[in-house]
C-alpha cells in the first residue's frame, strides 16, 4: 500500500507522507507553509481555517488528511490569483469589511462559494453562506454589503 | 497511506474492517474534535459510491450512510421533514462534509438527523463481511456514545418508510444562536389523520436524555381514535408522557428541559385538533 497521499493544493500536485490521521489545516500552516489558513478554534466552530475542498468550502480542521487524497484544495493563497478574488478585495475595501482581518480568508472563500452557486445571492443567502465564519470586529453587515457589491461588479464572473 | 485505508469499494472496506480495529471515517467532524491514540488508523469511506446513493423506491426513501448534508439538502428525493432538520444544522462548510451515518453512528442525544429517523421508524441496514442485518434505529442506541455495532460492522444504509416520511409533520429545535447550534431541546412529530380518525401518531425528543426520546407504546395510546376520543385521552396521554420525560441537567436546566417539551408536545397536539 502506497504510503503517500497526493492532491492539489492550488493548482500544482503535491505530496504529503504524514499521518492520515493528521488534520489538513496543521498539515496546511505547518508543512506548506500556508499561514493564511488560521487556526481559530480547531472545532469547526469559527470558520477561520475554511478552504475550499473539490469545489466546496470546507473547515480544514475538520478534515483528516486520508479525506484529501486526489482532492483539489484551495487556499487564500491559491485564491488570491483570481480575478474573482480581485473584484472580493476591492468590494471589502470599499466597504471596510476588514478591520483585525483574522476571519477574511474563511470570509472571502466562503463569498467565492456563495457567489460561485448563486451569482446575485440576497442578503439572507449571503447571511446563511456565511453563518459558519464568526467575525468579532464587523458586525457582519459590512461584510454581507461587500458581498454584495462583488456580486454586482463581479458580473459574469460568477 | 500511513495510519489510514481508503478503499474504493465495500467488499475492501468490509475486509479490512475485519481485521483491523480502524475506525470507520464518513464525514470527520464528530471525529476531528476527538482526541485519538497517535497510532489510531481511520478507514476513509468517501470513495465508496455504494455509500453515497439517493433514492426511493415503492415502500422506503433510501439514503447511504455516507451522504452529507448538504447532498441530502440538494436531493429532489429528500423527504421535507429531513431537509427541515438538517438545514438547521451547523453551517454550510459543516453540513457539505458531515454525514448523516456519521450523525448516527456518533449516537448523541443532541444528533438532529437522527431525531428524523427515529420518529419515522427508519430502518438501519448494517453490512459485515458475514452479511447484512436491518434493525430499526431505536434498536440501534445503547445509550450516550453506545451504539449496538458488532467489530467489523458497517453502517451502510438508511431506509425511511414512505408512508411516514411524507405525513404531516413539526419539527422544533431550540438552540443557543441561529447558525451552529447545538440542540438544547429538539422535538419532531409526524401525524396521519384521516376522516377524523388518528391513523398514525408519533414524537420523538432530542438532547433532553442519554438518548434520543421515542414512546410509541405512549403514541399508541391516540391511534385508533377519533380527533373527539383523542380529547379525552389527552389527559392521560400527556401524563404519561410527562413521567417518561427524565431530562438530564446539562448547561441548561433539567426543569427548563421539560417544560420545553411538554410545550413542544401541546402545541403538536392542538396542530392536529387535539
Amino acid at each position: 500500500m502506497k504510503n503517500e497521499i497526493r492532491f492539489f493544493l492550488n493548482e500544482k500536485e503535491v505530496v504529503y507522507t504524514g499521518s492520515a490521521t493528521a488534520r489538513l489545516l496543521d498539515v496546511l500552516r505547518n508543512e506548506f507553509e500556508l499561514t493564511g489558513v488560521k487556526c481559530g478554534c480547531k472545532e469547526g466552530e469559527c470558520g477561520a481555517c475554511c478552504v475550499l475542498l473539490n469545489d466546496q468550502l470546507v473547515n480544514s480542521c475538520m478534515v483528516a488528511m486520508g479525506f484529501v487524497d486526489g482532492g483539489i484544495v484551495v487556499t487564500i493563497e491559491g485564491y488570491r490569483k483570481t480575478n474573482q478574488f480581485r473584484v472580493l478585495d476591492k468590494a471589502f475595501a470599499t466597504t471596510a469589511a476588514v478591520q483585525c482581518g483574522y476571519c477574511i480568508p474563511g470570509m472571502i472563500l466562503a463569498a467565492e462559494s456563495i457567489l460561485s452557486r448563486n451569482p446575485h445571492p440576497t442578503a439572507e443567502t449571503i447571511r446563511e453562506g456565511i453563518s459558519g465564519n464568526l467575525c468579532r470586529c464587523t458586525g457582519y453587515n459590512a461584510i454581507v454589503k461587500a458581498i454584495e457589491i462583488a456580486a454586482n461588479e463581479g458580473e459574469g464572473l460568477w | 497511506m500511513v495510519n489510514g485505508y481508503a478503499p474504493s469499494g465495500m467488499r475492501e472496506a468490509l475486509d479490512i474492517l475485519s481485521k483491523t480495529s480502524a475506525i470507520p471515517y464518513a464525514g470527520g467532524t464528530d471525529l476531528m474534535i476527538q482526541e485519538v491514540p497517535a497510532d489510531t488508523n481511520y478507514l476513509f469511506l468517501h470513495r465508496i459510491r455504494d455509500l453515497k446513493c439517493i433514492t426511493v423506491d415503492a415502500e422506503y426513501f433510501i439514503c447511504g450512510a455516507c451522504c452529507t448534508y448538504t447532498e441530502l439538502l440538494n436531493s429532489r428525493h429528500t423527504p421535507d421533514l429531513l431537509k427541515e432538520a438538517i438545514a438547521r444544522i451547523a453551517a454550510p462548510a459543516i453540513r457539505n462534509t458531515a454525514t448523516i451515518g456519521g450523525n448516527v453512528a456518533n449516537a448523541s442525544p443532541k444528533a438532529d438527523a437522527a431525531l428524523i429517523l427515529m420518529v419515522t421508524d427508519t430502518l438501519v441496514r448494517i453490512q459485515s463481511k458475514n452479511g447484512v442485518r436491518i434493525v430499526p434505529i431505536s434498536d440501534l442506541y445503547l445509550g450516550r456514545g453506545q451504539i449496538d455495532l458488532l467489530p467489523g460492522e458497517l453502517i451502510t444504509e438508511f431506509w425511511m418508510p414512505n408512508n411516514r416520511a411524507h405525513l404531516p409533520h413539526s419539527y422544533e429545535k431550540v438552540g443557543g444562536r441561529k447558525a451552529l447550534a447545538i440542540s438544547r431541546v429538539s422535538f419532531a412529530g409526524i401525524s396521519d389523520v384521516s376522516d377524523g380518525q388518528i391513523t398514525h401518531f408519533a414524537t420523538a425528543f432530542g438532547a433532553v436524555s442519554d438518548v434520543i426520546i421515542r414512546r410509541p407504546e405512549l403514541d399508541a395510546l391516540l391511534i385508533g381514535k377519533s380527533i373527539e376520543e383523542a380529547k379525552v385521552a389527552k389527559e392521560e396521554y400527556l401524563a404519561k408522557m410527562d413521567e417518561t420525560l427524565v431530562p438530564i441537567q446539562g448547561r441548561v436546566s433539567a426543569a427548563y428541559r421539560k417544560a420545553v417539551c411538554m410545550n413542544f408536545l401541546e402545541d403538536f397536539l392542538a396542530k392536529n385538533g387535539i
